[in-house]
């Protein structure tokens, strides 16, 4: 799924150089729950921009469900995002014009998709994430937790095959973070990717492996030792500690 | 999806209503002012008979003083009118296909309602070639024939105004009009028609209404009336009489020719120089041979209807138009980039580049577009108050090529506006604004 080889990262600005990945290689299988951690700076919403095919990179290769990312167009980029990834993202970002309906029909307009096939399946994918008596509601009328669930159904409403999650639950409180994980793992049981960037160690314990990054690079790999059958030597290709 | 955009255009005005209410508004203002004044040139610069203005001639022939020529700005021009005698000269002429030499008169008309009072007219006096001559709309009947120039018959036409106001609209042909101190008998009633200038005689204002009536011109003996119009004389041979002055060097009558080829045109030209050589050695014509054919543009051109000021009105409200346009585009600019961590979520969520630039210029055309049906309202109340300046009645108006015209400068303007704006906002890195949100 995602085959990330020696990225190298560097945002610029006029005085200061920041190495936000440093000769980052990753293999994430399909159908794997990765979780990513590490301190503010180490690089793990970067990793998620660039899997997401959202930022670019100096240096190294990533290869998309068998596709060489820097041969794509933005065109190409965008169709990608918009049919294999869904993003999840920790404020919610919902559109705040938009009632939740509405929200989780902006993917499945760029997709080109016909009404009805939409209503059908925004009503599934509302009825996933337990918001369909809620669909009328704008974000300003849900809470944090609602609305979470509501940016989940919008990122599963294309049916992707990966979600990216960044800090899913930093602005929840613990049950709501609970039910939101729970999602997290029903969608992977359906067999789509998860990786998720969280700094708590509780639910990232929930995913089977874990990536831990610090400045840019990726020092550690656990593994849980429930078996995990897409995953084949998963691990064996990232450099453990550098 | 175009509808789609133009809802989530919409929602995005409705967000911000002041900085939207003042983008329309600016856009609003320039196509008021452009409009108003592309519709001034539109009727001005016109061409008011298309179908024949090629084949129609205005005749000029220098009959004027030897002393100084007609205009001294314009020494080589001929005089715009001629006079009596030399139209009776030429109208013996069989070259032209159709010939009418005319002027505005004012007489006395009798309502058929005697409860109205009498009123004075403006009463072209014409022939019966003046009507297929200018291709002159019927409603009822037609002009008279031209036998009935000859006696003159007491034959009008009347235009529809005049149909409805004397007779109450309908039929009136064969009805009687009383005129000073005779009964004319109606052969036709005009459809509405509006040649847009003027053109068969700017001398009495280009945005003038045509005349409500028609009448034989030899009427004018009858009645012993001088034009209403311009009367210009170099000498001071007008007499005292009737037949003195028509016989003097007067000129105040305009004369038109349909001339169908080029080798027509020639020949009558021909003739008038002939004519004019003839005039010469009768002790006129003292100036050098001068004698012009200008067809209707030519004329209209001659006479400046569409005047320099017009045309420099016209440049400086387009620049305007331009000017609030490109205001504009610091708004929007504005208006977008603090849009930029949606457009992130958009960008997410599968939105290409392309798509959100197209969003964003949907956005400004619908600025565009509302400020330019505002802006046609504007610039309704602006011809309005010119036409009452100038006192036109309503011959500035928006017709609907003008409408189309505003409509296509409000979207012009909101492309010009919009499309730096929406560049820059398609060209913002999502991945910068998704965190911040």
């Amino acid at each position: 799924m995602i085959d990330m080889q020696s990225i190298r990262k560097i945002y610029r600005t006029q005085h200061v150089e920041t190495h936000a990945l440093t000769n980052f290689t990753v293999k994430i299988d399909a159908g794997e729950f990765v979780s990513v951690m590490g301190p503010s700076g180490s690089g793990k919403t970067t990793l998620l921009n660039i899997a997401g095919l959202l930022d670019t990179f100096e240096q190294g290769s990533y290869v998309f469900d068998g596709e060489d990312v820097s041969k794509l167009t933005d065109r190409e980029m965008s169709r990608i995002r918009n049919r294999r990834i869904g993003f999840i993202f920790q404020s919610f970002n919902l559109i705040p014009d938009l009632n939740a309906f509405d929200n989780i029909d902006v993917p499945l307009r760029y997709r080109g998709m016909g009404a009805a096939d939409r209503r059908k399946a925004i009503d599934q994918a509302l009825d996933v994430v337990g918001m369909s008596a809620r669909a009328k509601h704008y974000p300003a009328q849900l809470s944090g937790g609602q609305q979470q669930r509501v940016a989940v159904a919008r990122a599963l409403v294309g049916s992707p095959s990966l979600i990216l999650a960044d800090e899913p639950t930093g602005n929840l409180d613990t049950a709501m973070a609970n039910e939101i994980l729970d999602l997290l793992e029903q969608i992977n049981e359906m067999d789509t990717t998860v990786v998720m960037v969280t700094h708590e160690p509780d639910l990232a314990a929930r995913a089977r492996r874990r990536l831990h990054l610090l400045d840019g690079r990726l020092i550690d790999i656990e593994m849980d030792d429930r078996p995990t059958p897409l995953v084949a030597a998963a691990g064996t290709t990232a450099p453990v500690r550098m | 999806m175009l509808a789609y955009q133009i809802r989530i255009a919409w929602l995005s005005l409705k967000r911000n209503p002041i900085l939207s209410s003042l983008s329309v508004i600016a856009i609003a203002l320039g196509v008021a002012v452009s409009t108003a004044f592309v519709t001034v040139y539109y009727i001005h610069s016109g061409d008011p008979i298309p179908t024949k203005s090629d084949r129609l001639f205005y005749v000029e022939m220098d009959s004027w003083g030897p002393d100084r020529p007609f205009s001294r700005n314009r020494p080589e021009a001929p005089p715009n009118q001629i006079t009596y005698r030399d139209m009776k000269g030429i109208m013996t002429s069989e070259i032209p296909t159709l010939q009418s030499g005319m002027f505005v008169a004012g007489l006395i008309v009798h309502p058929p309602d005697e409860d109205q009072r009498p009123t004075r007219e403006r009463i072209r006096m014409c022939f019966a070639d003046f009507f297929p001559l200018f291709e002159v709309p019927f409603a009822h009947g037609g002009g008279w024939d031209r036998i009935s120039d000859r006696g003159p018959d007491p034959v009008i036409v009347i235009d529809t105004a005049t149909n409805d106001r004397l007779f109450g609209g309908g039929n009136s042909v064969g009805k009687t009009l009383r005129i000073e101190d005779r009964n004319f008998t109606i052969t036709g009633v005009l459809a509405p028609w509006r040649p847009s200038p003027r053109f068969y005689d700017p001398h009495t204002g280009p945005n003038q209404e045509p005349e409500g009536i028609y009448m034989p011109f030899e009427f004018f003996r009858i009645f012993e009336v001088e034009t209403d119009g311009n009367m210009l004389i170099w000498d001071d041979s007008d007499g005292n009489t009737v037949e003195e002055f028509l016989a003097s060097e007067a000129i105040w009558i305009q004369m038109w020719v349909q001339l169908d080829s080029a080798g027509q045109r020639q020949t009558y030209l021909d003739f008038l120089d002939a004519y004019a050589m003839e005039q010469k050695k009768l002790g006129r014509f003292q100036r050098p041979l001068n004698n012009r054919l200008l067809d209707v543009m030519e004329w209209l051109e001659d006479r400046e209807v569409v005047t320099e000021e017009a045309t420099g009105m016209l440049v400086i409200s387009l620049l305007f138009l331009l000017v609030c346009a490109v205001n504009l585009i610091g708004i929007l600019l504005g208006k977008f980039l603090a849009r930029a961590p949606e457009v992130g979520v958009r960008r997410a969520l599968g939105a290409s580049r392309g798509s959100v630039f197209l969003q964003h210029l949907v956005e400004c055309e619908l600025v565009g577009v509302i400020g330019g049906v505002l802006g046609l309202g504007l610039s309704a109340l602006v011809l309005r108050l010119i036409n009452r300046l100038l006192d036109n009645g309503d011959q500035l108006a928006l017709d609907p090529t003008m409408v189309a015209t505003g409509i296509g400068l409000s979207l012009v303007a909101g492309l010009v506006a919009g499309i730096y704006p929406a560049w820059r906002i398609c060209r913002v890195a999502p991945a910068i604004h998704l965190k911040l949100q």
